[in-house]
């Protein structure tokens, strides 16, 4: 899964080394723009609800937390 | 009781001084006392406004509680054994119950603000309610807007509710950020307040020293910067071409050295007494684009739009499937875009009714919206022309280009909201392209209001202030973070002596150097307005 996450992450961004930053929201890496963008492309790839109460900053601050957050929407 | 003021240096002094010297346990009520005191000194009329706020969030909002610790409490128990759709169906249940407490309280404090602020002049023409003696509650929308998002946070279910009436009434009232902001999250201040902090030097110096830095921008850039400034658009017919565009100029220096000069007053007085206020901007001038430039200015208002309008809309089903609709006849990206767009525009809207119902507020919430959904339009256009005119945009000089047109395009927008009506921003827009009036500009620059000593006294100030915003600028690119520690370290790292020096010599500065002439009005925070 982490690899389909990050073919995304990459194809939105492609200018963010995601494999290593762990601060992508705190630093204003990631836009809210950007956000949304994800989230609509992790709920069509994973078949899954993220909803705006998941919209945290913590949730999307390194890869692994994404990774997180998809598989508890998949439970 | 205006920040600039000596009354409120006193005052802020003495709170500090009883705060240190109670108990760690009931510090919280030291700061309930001075924000009481504190409101009831400035606008003593418009208190009862507050204290409903208060009471209606704390008792709904203790209702939601309520309702989110059965749910949890069952889920906790529960969840494993459900299925999927069962545990939606949960979860949707309990959302039903709690809206209508969401909507009652967002609607009566909402309601409040709009026939205060917003309405007040329509109801009374129309006869159908006497407002004219009714004031406008100080700090209204600030309050009004950290209550919602106590409450909206609530209801998503993201913390538990405030169990303490007296303390929550701190958190609603706090007298260092309820003037002018920032807006903030009640699980970011609410325990800062409410638990005692150790006296500690730090704390008091790094306090003090913006406190300093404060009132350095505040009285020696923006209220001196503020006279042209003013001359231009109370004047605006007699000026056009390269002196109307100063106009805009002067007040874009002018409204972050003011706002920023006062949230800094406010963060400082805070952190004397251990608290940390949000950072409400992160060098916006900075940005190489609206969009960017608007996550680093009034942050706490921006991620208040962001969290609140712009995430709700742009994820919201409806719009979703009208975008997919639009994807056959406006084309893929169109309709993808559709649900960014239009919460783009809700966001910006509300930013711009946030300063006023005026017409020119809504014109500059559009101004900046529509730039930055044309912005998201083009893309695609702008990447093609960029690769064939082989600009790198990674490049310095792209990025430095960025920031000019930003600063120019920030610049411009200006003319909405200082301007008398949104008709004489467009004039003013417009005689910029209609060349000079004849007078050399140097000539016009000197019969603004201010001498060619003052003019030198700005750029001082602006220097200093560049040089400081390059230091936290370059931390924050090489460190992450806000960068605010980029110029601090710098001074830390210098001998004692040489610290106070710069200290002292900002303090004289701000002495010998503020704008402090007989018509000079110690209360004219412009943000106190909003």
């Amino acid at each position: 899964m982490k690899e389909t996450v990050l073919d995304i992450l990459t194809e939105i961004r492609e200018d963010i080394d995601f494999e290593n930053e762990t601060k992508l929201v705190d630093d204003r890496l990631l836009s809210s723009l950007d956000i949304v963008t994800i989230v609509s492309k992790f709920n069509d790839e994973f078949d899954i609800e993220i909803s705006v109460e998941d919209l945290e900053p913590e949730n999307f601050n390194t890869v692994d937390a994404m990774v997180e957050l998809i598989t508890k929407a998949q439970e | 009781m205006a920040f600039t003021s000596f009354y409120f240096l006193i005052f802020a002094l003495a709170t500090v001084c009883v705060y240190y010297a109670i108990p760690i346990k009931w510090r919280w009520l030291v700061l309930l006392t001075a924000s009481y005191a504190f409101y009831l000194i400035s606008s003593p009329k418009t208190f009862v406004f507050v204290l409903f706020t208060t009471v209606i969030t704390f008792f709904g909002g203790k209702k939601i509680g309520e309702y989110n610790t059965s749910y949890n409490d069952y889920m906790a128990i529960h969840k494993k054994e459900m299925s999927r759709d069962e545990r939606k169906e949960a979860k949707a249940a309990n959302q039903k119950k709690k809206r209508k407490i969401v909507a009652l309280i967002l609607i009566l404090n909402f309601g409040i603000l709009a026939v205060l602020k917003y309405f007040r002049y329509y109801l009374q023409a129309m006869g159908l309610f006497d407002t004219g003696t009714l004031l406008i509650p100080l700090g209204i929308s600030f309050y009004t807007f950290q209550s919602a998002a106590y409450i909206i946070d609530l209801y998503r279910n993201k913390m538990d509710a405030d169990t303490n009436i007296a303390k929550f009434a701190l958190f609603t009232s706090f007298f260092s950020q309820i003037i002018q902001g920032p807006i903030p999250r009640h699980n970011q201040l609410a325990p800062q307040l409410y638990e005692g902090h150790k006296f500690d030097y730090h704390n008091l110096s790094f306090g003090a020293q913006l406190i300093l830095w404060g009132f350095f921008k505040k009285l020696i850039i923006a209220d001196r910067v503020a006279i042209p400034c003013s001359q231009i658009f109370d004047n605006y017919t007699d000026y056009s071409g390269l002196t109307a565009f100063m106009g805009f100029v002067f007040y874009t220096i002018q409204i972050y050295a003011d706002f920023s000069g006062g949230i800094d007053i406010a963060r400082g007085v805070s952190k004397c007494m251990g608290i940390d206020l949000s950072l409400n901007f992160c060098r916006p001038y900075f940005s190489d684009s609206l969009s960017e430039f608007w996550r680093r200015w009034h942050m706490s208002l921006s991620f208040w739009c962001r969290d609140y309008i712009f995430y709700p809309v742009a994820m919201s089903k409806f719009f979703g499937r009208v975008g997919t609709n639009l994807r056959k006849t406006l084309g893929n990206h169109v309709g993808q875009l559709f649900p960014i767009i239009i919460a783009q525009y809700a966001t910006f809207i509300t930013i711009g009714i946030w300063h006023g119902a005026e017409f020119k507020y809504i014109a500059y919430g559009l101004y900046n919206g529509t730039i930055i959904v044309m912005g998201l339009l083009l893309e695609p256009l702008f990447v093609k022309w960029l690769e064939k005119l082989h600009i790198n945009r990674k490049s310095r000089g792209w990025k430095l280009f960025g920031i000019v047109r930003t600063f120019v395009v920030v610049s411009f927008g200006r003319a909405f909201p200082k301007a008398a009506s949104f008709s004489v921003a467009i004039s003013m827009i417009a005689s910029v392209f209609r060349g000079g009036n004849g007078t050399p500009f140097a000539e016009n620059m000197l019969n603004l209001g201010i001498t060619e000593i003052d003019y030198l006294i700005l750029l001082v100030g602006c220097v200093i202030w560049f040089v400081i915003s390059l230091c936290e600028e370059k931390h924050m690119l090489k460190n992450g973070g806000d960068g605010t520690e980029g110029f601090r370290e710098r001074l830390e790292n210098r001998p004692l002596v040489l610290r106070w020096l710069i200290l002292l010599a900002g303090f004289a500065m701000v002495l010998a150097l503020g704008v402090y002439g007989p018509g000079y009005d110690a209360s004219a925070f412009i943000y106190r307005g909003f």
